[in-house]
């Protein structure tokens, strides 16, 4: 094994990626245009649902529900004098949901209080939802319950939380790592893939084969230039994600550079690996969607995991980002080291082993059948 | 012509992919300092033949010996020592002409200064000095031709592998090419080319006519063309007539 090779390798496959000018863009571009969609469309929070407020008990009770409604930057409180047919209002008016304080609603949530719950009868709110997005509804609930709640004493049972891993995490601090993985691997196996499958077709490859430069020496080139850009794609969503969305980054920086170049070497080693299946570009083209789908779907990425129906849950455990999102986020949102997060370390050393191991008897395969 | 010497050299190799005979029975053994040429018709074996001799494809039996290395198993031996030129320009498109030249002088080992000074000197040769930064893709058909022997040449082999180095260019440009060939050959260089064009083997020190992978004559010019007169009984024949009632004989060279 000689250096001198490796670099070449290395130097050579930086140099035309800097040359196609598309390329560079899109490796560039992609981190940062994905952070910044999944960013803002999938930001979970959900903002301006318009609720119509109907309060005919007007009392200091009944304004601070009000209040506590219009702090939550969740809704957009529309505050009506009267109503007589709820339902009619909000399929009218477009609300998503009406809340009607009655009349007495003060007096009988203090009498409750006072008598004891099994004898009295309850405040009650009325409340007319538009069920037909749940998520939407659910919201609703929540902020109507976090209300209550504000009333002070008011809440039955009190939940002493503790919160692990950083109190405000929010989605997107926790979607950032599954970006890098993503983007960073994306790149390696569709760039490894199409430059290999062109040596195939231009012969570049059987002049390789017949120099000094041997099997172990490409592959490390390869993986030495992916590595690097993988470093470059990591800064891109780390500088967006700070910048731009304030993500909260627990852990150390250094080991979440670390995962993901790892995560890197293993997608060069996918990519070396798809090149034997297919002849020429456009046979190349056909595994993209195969990769990126079940990145996206399967990996725990846009949903957990445990959303995913039990009959699919065993194919997440073959899609190489799912072990990647757990390790990434164990690094950066709880603040572990690696070895700490064993299933998803040890899932991503298995696929880089795996991966380059197989891409090496690959590689033999196109060097020509001569061992 | 004793087989110690030989640079390039086969004993009874046949290639077989499946059912497929490509490669049949063939036995050659070049000397050093010859132009030898492999001529025959596409799906002849030429090309199966010369990877085989680069140690890019193992025989299925006999064995194939490059400057006296058996091949493909000792090619670790050799492989600074010989230049190969695959039947695909094979450079890379998205490269310039510097940088294919780069690329291919580091993986010898070459010093950058020493890939440089080779660079000048072979761009001159080739006429392509004015075209360096160029991109490889946006090279004509014979430009990219002459940088595809370019990098064979670059780091100096005392031998030469080239599968059909001329194919797709213009007379002239043929004649250019075998000026090199002829001004290599001088300066000591021992090359074994393939061509099928047939008025090419004129100019080759010796000939092998190859037909469905067998080695079906051999000789200089001359000879090849006073065995054709004597078969056909006509006389001052050109290569292409010489080809034609050799290649017409049913029972020749290697096959059996």
């Amino acid at each position: 094994m000689k250096l001198h090779r490796i670099s070449a390798v290395t130097e050579r496959v930086l140099r035309q990626i800097w040359h196609d000018k598309r390329v560079l863009v899109f490796m560039l571009m992609l981190p940062a245009i994905a952070m910044l969609l999944f960013g803002y469309s999938f930001s979970g929070d959900i903002t301006d649902v318009r609720i119509a407020f109907i309060d005919e008990d007007n009392t200091d009770l009944t304004e601070s529900i009000l209040e506590s409604l219009q702090q939550d930057q969740a809704f957009k409180v529309t505050v009506l004098e009267t109503v007589d047919d709820p339902e009619q209002l909000l399929l009218s008016e477009h609300y998503q949901a009406v809340i009607r304080l009655p009349d007495k609603f003060t007096s009988l949530y203090y009498a409750h209080f006072a008598m004891g719950v099994a004898t009295s009868a309850q405040g009650t709110v009325d409340l007319t939802l538009d069920e037909s997005d749940p998520q939407v509804a659910a919201t609703i609930r929540m902020g109507l319950a976090d209300a209550m709640m504000d009333l002070g004493e008011g809440g039955p049972v009190d939940i002493q939380a503790r919160e692990l891993y950083g109190v405000e995490v929010r989605f997107i601090d926790s979607f950032a790592p599954a970006i890098m993985g993503f983007v960073v691997s994306l790149i390696s196996i569709v760039l490894t893939l199409l430059s290999i499958v062109r040596e195939k077709v231009d012969g570049t490859f059987s002049r390789i084969w017949v120099s000094p430069v041997r099997r172990a020496e490409f592959i490390l080139g390869y993986v030495i230039s992916f590595g690097l850009i993988a470093l470059v794609q990591s800064l891109v969503v780390l500088t967006i994600g700070k910048t731009v969305f304030d993500i909260v980054i627990n852990g150390s920086i250094f080991w979440a550079f670390g995962c993901t170049i790892l995560f890197a070497v293993g997608s060069v080693g996918l990519g070396t690996l798809l090149s034997a299946l297919a002849q020429t570009e456009s046979q190349a083209i056909i595994f993209f969607p195969l990769v990126i789908l079940p990145s996206v779907l399967l990996s725990g990425m846009m949903w957990p995991v445990q959303a995913i129906p039990r009959l699919l849950r065993p194919l997440t455990y073959i899609v190489p980002l799912t072990y990647s999102n757990r390790l990434l986020r164990a690094v950066m949102v709880k603040g572990l080291a690696p070895w700490q997060e064993p299933v998803g370390f040890i899932g991503v050393l298995v696929f880089v082993v795996l991966t380059i191991a197989l891409a090496s008897v690959v590689l033999r395969q196109s060097a020509g059948e001569r061992e | 012509m004793s087989n110690a010497t030989a640079i390039f050299q086969a004993d009874g190799v046949v290639k077989k992919f499946g059912d497929l005979r490509a490669v049949h029975n063939v036995t050659m053994a070049i000397p050093r300092g010859e132009i030898y040429g492999l001529v025959g018709p596409s799906g002849a074996g030429k090309t199966t033949l010369i990877r085989m001799l680069s140690g890019l494809a193992a025989p299925t039996s006999g064995s194939v010996k490059l400057l006296g290395s058996l091949m493909p198993i000792d090619r670790r031996v050799v492989e600074h020592r010989f230049g190969y030129m695959p039947q695909e320009r094979a450079v890379y498109r998205d490269l310039s002409i510097a940088e294919n030249l780069l690329f291919f002088g580091q993986i010898y080992g070459m010093t950058r200064s020493r890939i440089a000074e080779r660079t000048r000197e072979l761009l001159s040769l080739m006429k392509l000095s004015d075209r360096c930064k160029q991109r490889a893709d946006r090279l004509s058909g014979g430009e990219k031709q002459r940088l595809s022997l370019a990098c064979a040449l670059l780091h100096e082999p005392e031998a030469l592998l080239l599968d059909e180095p001329t194919i797709g260019l213009d007379p002239a440009l043929r004649r250019e090419f075998w000026g090199h060939f002829h001004q290599l050959n001088s300066a000591g260089r021992t090359i074994l080319l393939s061509t099928h064009y047939l008025n090419e083997a004129e100019w080759c020190d010796r000939v092998g006519l190859m037909q469905h992978g067998g080695l079906i004559a051999e000789g200089t010019p001359n000879e090849l063309k006073a065995q054709a007169a004597k078969h056909s009984g006509q006389a001052s024949l050109d290569m292409e007539e010489v080809f034609l009632i050799l290649t017409q004989e049913p029972v020749a060279g290697g096959v059996s």
